[in-house]
């Protein structure tokens, strides 16, 4: 059916359309991140649509009452392709819009996903600039006057609904303002992170309808451009400790294979202090426990040691459930491993820590998947 | 009895190849015309059928608006419409792709989104210059259509007729307006590239409503149902959930609403079609009885050795049953080249006034070879019954006793009367009967009352008339003349089968002439009061019904600002639907109509009132065809969907309009606009200053004109031609068949006139033996001919004058819904009168021939 390599092509072409930068590319008309930004909320939740590309990412770990967990992952993409159309038409196309939503199971080994993909049209899709408020067809994700976020997206055999207040106030990644992903001018972004979100809901898998409460975090970035031409994908980690400490890490892979040395992370303290890691403060590396996607066929290093040796932190990621790739390849084009990971380890002092989060791995999947989404 | 039959029949076919081709053809042309037109009728709405499939791809429920389309604003709100399946928002339409040469064809685009559209309709992209792309690399170029705001993708079929590649320029005009895209992607010829052989466009939704000057709505949405939904139950559960103004049905609904709308043309194509069969079964008739006169001594001599009656009447009904076979089986040949000429002859009509559709020829199949012998051979065979029957009749000893001649039982003159009295009573009464449905199924009948009763007075008529003429034929003619005069009154019984199958074909082209002349009067005089202005502009793409093509602000603007031009009026029409049918909604001024009088008022009286009655509340003005058709009326209220959902209209008055049989409703520009929004106009018309020459005017605005802007400007000159050529080109099929039936006739008087110099080869012979020249021989026989023609054709102007009430006031009126004023076209109908027995004289000729040179030996 043409459907299914139509949008795989239409990724290939977002990407070449300027995700990925290139030195040749026309005078863009869309804004660049750029040092000395002042991040300001609830604003900067709304959307920013003279920048190119923008997301609202929500993951988080979930528990029923009788005891099960789960993962989930709901994500927001705004990418941008001509930033003034000359045709007056609604249906003149400035924005692409892109929603992956997807619940992992361990108990039950189960891993659902969907997604939708819309131009913005008479308001099919889109996101708001006064307030935060995004929508794909009847998928929505928006925040009240009080700070609480409310999620909504409902497919055919998984759903989330769910309310998630802010917790910590942001974490504003990067420094000056911004997060550098390469060598050229602009190729960065604005980032920021709630990283401990209290949440409740419910949940919807295949028939089942499940109450849950939990942790989220939720990612925001805006920018123009991301990666460069040799960066082929990026391994991120997003994890709340039980000592109250947030980390999020994320390392780009040069083609040679090599680490880039833009790759970075944040620390936030339980008090909300935050620290900035660059590459040469910390370390990831696999353990080697793999995954193959039996649909894909990527392999996935699904267990990591993560060390930052100057905060004394030495963790061990593993996840309960190997099988959270979100295939789209068939359809978008786009396959990437999005999933609940566990941590233990040693914090300071050589406590005993624990704790929870979420492993993102793009770029496993033949060269498609980095273009989709981009290092946080 | 096989041998007997091979000896009998077949080898006397064999030898008299003349009478038996003749009455094959007869047959054939009989069977041919009506294939012909059942293919033709077909292929219009198959055409439309075709495209349709083509286009809908897996579209299974369909949802529309009332009015133009759908508000696009309406559109999120429907968002539950994704629960039954995938939705595809849709513009559709018709453009022109304008070559550098300015040459100009239409070109059926689809605007789509194609991130939900390939769910629904299949694109494949092939191969370009730069060698195979992979399927990957194809498809980027149809996204290419949500990034390039002039990228159109076009079939292969076209492209490679126009030598276009991707990369490549193409210039289509919408209404007035030119504009140029880029040709990104070529699709393999399937799915809608099939359409129109090729002449195809897929763009981007956005594209296609800047281009067709549809921004804000969207022609449809097309859904196509996930698994499992059944398309009833999912009709009545979307139907049951759309708001007010929105309708669901299945695509193959607006084949149905084609194939409604042409149903009253396609009707009377076909009845007209039959008249050749009817008359070609005359010349069946005609030829066995030929058979069983030239046969009396054998058929004598077989029943004298015992052949039983019944076997005597199978022998000619086998002969009957090869003309039959014969003529259908040659029908069939026949019919698909007369099948071209009639989608020729009908197609620009079908496109000009009712839809836009390339006609598609069926293939002759299993159903038409049926019908074919299914109507040739049983009718023949019917009309073979009589003279078989005669010849069971003939007494053994009777026959070899040389009386050559059969005397038919000569039907009491007064039962004749009473026959025809009794038909031609029953015609006027069924002529006073209502349609049923909408088929004049009673006009047909009184037409047929008409033609079956005038037919049998036609003996009485010739007895009278060989009463009066035998003094004029003797001063005029002479001796041949006086001759001729006996030979035919003692031959009435005989002649008056033939002269009665002329008489109905003629009465059938004398009552159609007189139809359509009358016709051709009164649109003549309806354009002449109602043709008002001095220029009429119109958007460069032609428009077609169904198809929406209008003009920009700054033409209009321009128009208008003209020096010449002192006033100017814009309308606009629209197809919608009215009880379930395609009827046309326009709107005008109608304070400006009022002004120059540009409508003719049926009812009421004071028409001019009722127009302006109708401006400035919800009121409406309706033609005559809807009038009749809905049994419409001033004073009554329609209602009319809105894009607000129903309201209703009051009716105040009911104009002539002969432009269209699917009816229109008109109402005033403020109220239209206030219901169905600001629509761009579809026409404008223009009033230049006294003394300005309207041409001198049309000639400069059109060289005023931006190059990217393409109208036509008609002045009233021109225009007016303009709809009679329209109208001539309309009723050229009429004439056609018509012209058939009178060569089938022709050919049944000419094998008249040699079943009359068989009868009479021994009185022949003996005008020769008394001295008589081959000469006079061939003058009598001629002068036969051209009295039977004469004959005929006075019967059939008096038949067919008739007919041509029945067809104005019945057949016409309960069709199409139009009132003609009644007109006789005289000097067609002298023409014709004339042509009638310088042609039947001329068919005289060969029997004249072989009757000079007649021998006593039993065959011609």
């Amino acid at each position: 059916m043409m459907r299914i390599p139509a949008i795989r092509c239409f990724v290939i072409m977002i990407a070449a359309l300027g995700i990925v930068a290139t030195p040749t590319a026309q005078a863009p008309a869309w804004r660049e991140a750029q040092p000395g930004y002042t991040f300001a909320f609830p604003r900067d939740h709304a959307s920013h649509p003279d920048y190119r590309v923008e997301w609202w990412y929500y993951t988080g770990n979930l528990d029923a009452a009788d005891g099960r967990r789960f993962g989930y992952q709901v994500t927001f993409f705004r990418v941008g392709i001509d930033p003034a159309p000359e045709n007056p038409s609604r249906w003149a196309v400035r924005d692409i819009y892109m929603t992956h939503v997807a619940i992992g199971d361990p108990s039950g080994r189960r891993y659902r996903a969907a997604e939708r993909i819309n131009r913005a049209g008479p308001g099919i899709a889109g996101a708001a600039t006064d307030r935060y408020h995004v929508w794909n067809d009847d998928w929505s994700a928006s925040r009240d006057t009080d700070g609480r976020h409310t999620i909504h997206v409902v497919a055919a055999d998984l759903g989330v609904d769910l309310q998630i207040d802010e917790g910590r106030p942001p974490t504003i990644n990067g420094s000056d303002g911004i997060s550098r992903k390469g060598n050229e001018q602009g190729n960065a972004s604005h980032y920021y992170s709630l990283t401990r979100m209290p949440t409740r809901g419910t949940i919807a898998l295949d028939d089942e309808e499940i109450a849950v409460t939990g942790e989220s975090w939720m990612d925001r970035e805006f920018g123009t451009s991301f990666l460069e031409a040799d960066q082929v994908g990026w391994d991120w980690l997003a994890l709340q400790l039980s000592d109250g400490r947030d980390l999020m890490i994320y390392q780009l892979r040069r083609r040679a294979g090599s680490a880039d040395v833009h790759s970075s992370g944040t620390l936030t303290d339980a008090d909300g202090q935050v620290r900035h890691l660059s590459s040469s403060d910390f370390s990831l590396t696999p353990t080697g426990t793999t995954y193959r996607s039996p649909t894909s066929g990527a392999t996935y290093p699904i267990g990591w040691r993560v060390e930052v040796p100057r905060e004394a932190i030495a963790l061990t990621v593993s996840t309960p459930l190997p099988a959270q790739e979100l295939d789209f390849s068939r359809t978008t084009g786009v396959a990437y491993w999005e999933g609940l990971v566990d941590v233990h380890g040693t914090g300071r002092n050589g406590a005993t820590i624990g704790g929870r989060g979420f492993l993102e791995m793009t770029g496993y999947a033949g060269s498609l998947g980095r273009f989709l989404s981009t290092p946080r | 009895m096989t041998r007997l039959f091979l000896a009998f029949v077949l080898r006397t076919l064999a030898t008299e190849r003349l009478r038996t081709a003749t009455t094959i053809v007869g047959v054939a042309l009989g069977v041919a015309v009506i294939l012909a037109i059942q293919l033709a009728n077909a292929s219009a709405v198959r055409g439309f059928e075709t495209a349709l499939d083509a286009m809908s791809g897996r579209t299974s429920i369909e949802i529309v608006g009332a009015g133009a389309g759908l508000d696009e604003m309406q559109v999120p709100a429907l968002g539950w419409l994704r629960a039954f399946g995938v939705v595809s928002p849709v513009i559709e339409g018709e453009m022109a792709a304008v070559f550098p040469d300015g040459r100009a064809e239409a070109m059926r685009v689809l605007g789509v989104d194609v991130l939900r559209d390939t769910s629904i309709r299949d694109y494949r992209v092939v191969a370009d210059a730069g060698g195979t792309p992979t399927a990957e690399a194809s498809v980027a170029r149809l996204l290419e259509l949500l990034t390039s705001p002039r990228a159109v993708v076009i079939a292969a079929t076209f492209a490679d007729r126009h030598g276009l590649r991707p990369g490549d320029a193409l210039r289509l005009a919408s209404g007035d307006r030119v504009v140029p895209f880029t040709v990104t992607a070529i699709l393999a010829d399937e799915g809608p590239a099939r359409v129109l052989d090729g002449n195809f466009v897929l763009m981007d939704i956005a594209a296609a409503q800047l281009a067709f000057d549809r921004l804000g709505r969207l022609d449809r949405l097309d859904v196509r149902l996930a698994d499992g939904i059944e398309v009833s139950d999912a009709l009545a559960a979307i139907t049951a959930r759309l708001p007010a103004g929105f309708e669901a049905q299945r695509p193959a609904r607006r084949g149905e609403q084609v194939e409604r709308m042409l149903a009253a043309f396609h009707m009377n194509l076909t009845a007209l079609s039959w008249i050749a069969l009817v008359v070609g079964l005359f010349l069946v008739y005609n030829t066995v009885t030929t058979s069983v006169v030239a046969r009396r001594r054998e058929i004598g001599v077989l029943r004298a050795v015992g052949a039983t009656r019944t076997q005597v009447v199978a022998l000619f009904l086998g002969e009957a049953m090869v003309f039959g076979v014969a003529g259908a089986a040659l029908g069939i040949g026949l019919a698909r080249v007369l099948a071209d000429a009639a989608i020729a002859l009908t197609s620009s009509t079908v496109s000009t006034l009712y839809v836009a559709t390339a006609a598609v020829a069926p293939a002759i199949g299993g159903w038409h070879l049926a019908l074919a012998a299914g109507i040739g051979v049983p009718l023949s065979l019917v009309a073979a019954a009589i003279p078989a029957r005669e010849a069971a009749r003939v007494p053994p000893t009777a026959a070899i006793g040389g009386a050559d001649r059969i005397a038919p039982r000569a039907a009491a003159t007064w039962r004749s009367l009473a026959w025809s009295a009794a038909l031609l009573a029953l015609a006027g009464w069924l002529s006073t009967r209502g349609p049923v449905g909408r088929v004049p199924v009673f006009g047909y009948l009184a037409a047929l009352a008409i033609v079956a009763g005038a037919a049998r007075l036609v003996p009485a008529v010739m007895r009278g008339l060989a009463r009066v003429s035998r003094t004029p034929l003797r001063r005029g003619f002479g001796v041949e003349g006086l001759l001729a005069h006996a030979n035919l009154s003692t031959a009435i019984p005989r002649a008056s089968i033939s002269i009665a199958a002329l008489a109905v074909a003629l009465s059938m082209l004398v009552a159609i002439a007189v139809m359509i002349g009358s016709f051709r009067e009164t649109v003549r005089y309806w354009v002449g009061q109602t043709l008002q202005a001095d220029l009429f502009v119109s958007p460069g793409v032609r428009a077609v019904p169904g198809t929406e093509q209008t003009l920009s602000p700054d033409v209009t603007a321009a128009i208008a600002a003209h020096p010449d031009v002192v006033a100017t009026d814009t309308f606009r029409n629209m197809d919608i639907t009215y009880a379930g049918e395609r009827v046309v909604l326009g709107s005008g001024t109608f304070t400006v109509v009022a002004a120059h009088g540009s409508l003719l008022f049926k009812s009421p009286a004071d028409g001019l009132a009722a127009l302006r009655a109708a401006i400035g509340r919800d009121a409406v003005i309706v033609s005559e065809a809807f009038s009749t058709k809905f049994h419409v009326h001033p004073g009554d209220t329609i209602t009319l969907d809105t894009p607000a959902g129903p309201r209703p209209f009051a009716v105040t008055a009911v104009y002539y309009d002969y432009a269209t049989e699917r009816g229109v409703i008109m109402m005033d520009r403020a109220t239209f606009t206030r219901h169905f929004g600001d629509l761009a106009p579809t026409g404008l018309s223009a009033y230049v200053r006294p003394g300005a020459d309207p041409e001198t005017t049309r000639r400069a605005i059109l060289a005023d004109l931006p190059e990217a802007r393409r109208i036509f400007i008609y002045t009233n000159r021109s225009l007016r031609d303009e709809i009679l050529r329209i109208f001539d080109s309309t009723f050229a099929i009429t004439y056609a068949l018509e012209l058939i039936a009178i060569v089938v006739a022709m050919l049944g008087v000419a094998a008249t006139l040699l079943t009359l110099a068989i009868e009479r080869r021994r009185d022949l012979w003996l005008l020769r033996l008394v001295g008589a020249e081959p000469r006079q021989v061939r003058r009598m026989v001629v002068i036969e001919a051209a009295l039977m023609g004469a004959v005929s054709q006075a019967i059939g102007l008096v038949m067919g004058l008739a007919l041509s009430l029945i067809l104005i006031y019945v057949i016409n009126v309960q069709s199409f819904g139009w009132t003609i004023q009644f007109h006789l076209p005289w000097l067609f109908l002298a023409q014709a009168s004339l042509a009638v027995i310088v042609a039947t004289a001329l068919a005289g000729t060969y029997p004249a021939r072989l009757a000079a040179a007649g021998r006593d030996d039993g065959s011609v």
